[in-house]
């Protein structure tokens, strides 16, 4: 993947402004806006999802009330407070909760208004990951990688991050690192998969019927090809929970060294990781649980993928020799 | 359940949509500027079928003609979108101007062809007060629209934000004066046959597929006139479409 589509058709603008270094001319687009795109259709399918009816019934506050189950108090208290918040005032805010989610989508792609919806996004992810999610149920012992831990919402704001509209003026060797540097781009995705590795073997998601039962209580509602796949999933992984378990947790780790391998090494584990991520994201979460309704987002496969392609090595071609490239043009 | 005002508030804006459209398509009268004609009418019907189906009081037609004249649209830009990739390759089954239209429209066909029968309703159409809200059937199928028509919605806003839509020379291109985004893209299209590139950035932007801007030279006609008639507008009301029809699609699965 090139940081430049068409290098030929580069030309100064919108420089400074939106901190993308240049617009190239016409449809090009480098790697990172097209990753940026990809973020701004899942929060506006994250948008969409939140309008659905069941968003709306005393079950959506319940389900924000119950996160906050096993977390330290203060972490709780402000769970509980705000489930009850919104089961009060439930139209209103969810229609908030809502249209936020939809603009910071279209804020995303409208280049103007990249960075602020960036920077919102972060503080909108991770107030969502406290008061919507528990953390995740990091600290519960509840999370998984089956069920989207260290939680989908603070991926979003992970992403955000990585794909912060400016440069560090050295050549990057992926795009998650032109931001912030590729020391530290690597410690993040180093975390976060060995973290996944970590969850995958908790004494929780090693118990018997852990994983099959993940598996088999998502075919609830779902159309019947997939409840078929779910069910066909889980009868598959019946009695070997502690097998797929530290499959799992092996593959965690492999794709966890990708950023420090060499090129074709790191290729085929990032390769290895969307893999993995489109695997988990169809059957232990079918499909986020979009097509049964009820969804309040399309949980973390997407947002897994999406963070891969971010650390896909690139021929290194970053803003400065964007810039000149941009200058030769003028000239 | 989804509250009746919020539902409203999406069929005032498929209202406004529809206004707009009919404003561009009397504005728009010359025969130089049929070009965009057929897009403008659909984004008009769009707009009633779904404020109609938004809210039962704005309900105008029967949904099985609304079947039929999805049905013809949906035939109409697959044909448009078959002639642009037979003159532009396949980077128009994608990226052409017809392509999201054709989406809409095969969103819409199988909006109204899927939408089973309301919960506590008699009737298909009309989603008012959330009681008679209906769900679809096949609703994999509706994701898939969800994901294509929010798909076309962040590519639009992209490039309305970028270079795409940027107002170039007239004279350079040798449009008619006044002659509208779409027509001026085909004329100057026209003008340059032969493959495009992306080296050649305002030859791309001529292109049907980019969808160039050619609005109106100073003094040619009045201003308000040339803004509603400009690109943007369009592109600004399909995605306002794009969004809303995706955010029926999700709400009914």
């Amino acid at each position: 993947m090139s940081d430049i589509a068409a290098a030929g058709g580069v030309r100064p603008a919108w420089r400074g402004r939106l901190g993308i270094g240049t617009q190239a001319a016409g449809t090009a687009m480098d790697t990172r806006r097209a990753l940026q795109l990809g973020l701004a259709g899942i929060w506006m399918l994250d948008g969409v999802l939140q309008y659905q009816s069941f968003m709306y019934s005393k079950a959506f506050a319940q389900m924000l009330a119950g996160t906050a189950d096993g977390n330290p108090y203060v972490i709780a208290r402000p769970i509980t407070w705000d489930a009850t918040l919104v089961e009060h005032h439930l139209a209103l805010l969810n229609t908030i909760f809502a249209t936020i989610q939809l603009l910071l989508g279209l804020g995303i792609a409208f280049r103007p208004t990249v960075r602020a919806a960036l920077a919102a996004s972060i503080a909108w992810s991770l107030g969502v990951w406290w008061f919507g999610e528990g953390l995740g149920g990091v600290l519960n012992g509840g999370a998984s990688p089956l069920n989207g831990a260290p939680g989908a919402v603070i991926l979003y704001a992970l992403l955000a991050v990585l794909l912060w509209p400016s440069d560090r003026g050295t050549p990057a060797p992926f795009t998650a690192a032109r931001a912030v540097g590729v020391p530290v781009a690597r410690a993040l995705w180093l975390v976060l998969w060995l973290s996944e590795a970590w969850f995958a073997l908790t004494p929780a998601n090693r118990a018997p019927q852990a994983v099959s039962g993940m598996i088999s209580g998502m075919d609830g509602g779902q159309p019947g090809w997939l409840a078929a796949i779910l069910r066909g999933a889980a009868s598959l992984v019946t009695g070997q929970d502690l097998a797929a378990s530290i499959a799992l947790a092996v593959a965690f780790v492999v794709i966890a060294a990708a950023v420090y391998l060499p090129e074709r090494a790191a290729k085929a584990a990032l390769v290895l990781a969307i893999v993995v991520s489109v695997v988990i994201w169809v059957i232990p979460q079918g499909l986020g649980g979009i097509l049964a309704g009820g969804a309040t987002d399309p949980n973390s496969g997407p947002l897994l993928v999406l963070l891969a392609l971010a650390y896909w090595p690139s021929r290194t071609v970053t803003a400065p020799a964007v810039a000149a490239a941009a200058e030769r043009s003028a000239a | 359940m989804i509250p009746a005002w919020l539902l409203d508030i999406f069929a005032a804006v498929m209202l406004v949509v529809a206004a707009v459209s009919a404003a561009r398509l009397m504005a728009a009268g010359r025969r130089s500027e049929a070009a965009t004609a057929d897009v403008d009418l659909a984004h008009l019907l769009m707009a009633i079928a779904m404020a109609g189906t938004l809210t039962a009081a704005l309900k105008t037609l029967p949904d099985t003609a609304w079947e039929v004249i999805f049905g013809l649209m949906t035939a109409w830009f697959a044909w448009r979108v078959w002639r642009d990739a037979r003159a532009n390759g396949a980077r128009a089954l994608a990226g052409g101007h017809c392509a999201p239209h054709l989406a809409h429209s095969g969103a819409m066909l199988y909006m109204f062809l899927a939408l089973g029968a309301p919960v506590g309703g008699s009737g298909m159409s009309g989603m008012g007060a959330g009681a008679t809200m209906g769900t679809l059937e096949y609703p994999a199928l509706a994701f898939v629209f969800a994901l294509i028509l929010v798909g076309y919605s962040i590519w639009d806003l992209d490039q309305l934000s970028a270079r795409r839509y940027r107002l170039p020379s007239v004279g350079a291109l040798a449009v008619p004066v006044g002659v509208p985004a779409m027509a001026a893209a085909e004329s100057a299209a026209a003008a340059f046959p032969g493959p495009l590139s992306a080296d050649d950035p305002d030859r791309m932007e001529a292109s049907p597929a980019a969808e160039a801007v050619a609005p109106a030279a100073p003094g040619s006609r009045p201003a308000s006139t040339a803004v509603l008639l400009s690109p943007g507008i369009a592109i600004g009301c399909r995605v306002v479409m794009g969004v809303t029809m995706a955010f029926m699609l999700v709400i009914m699965i």
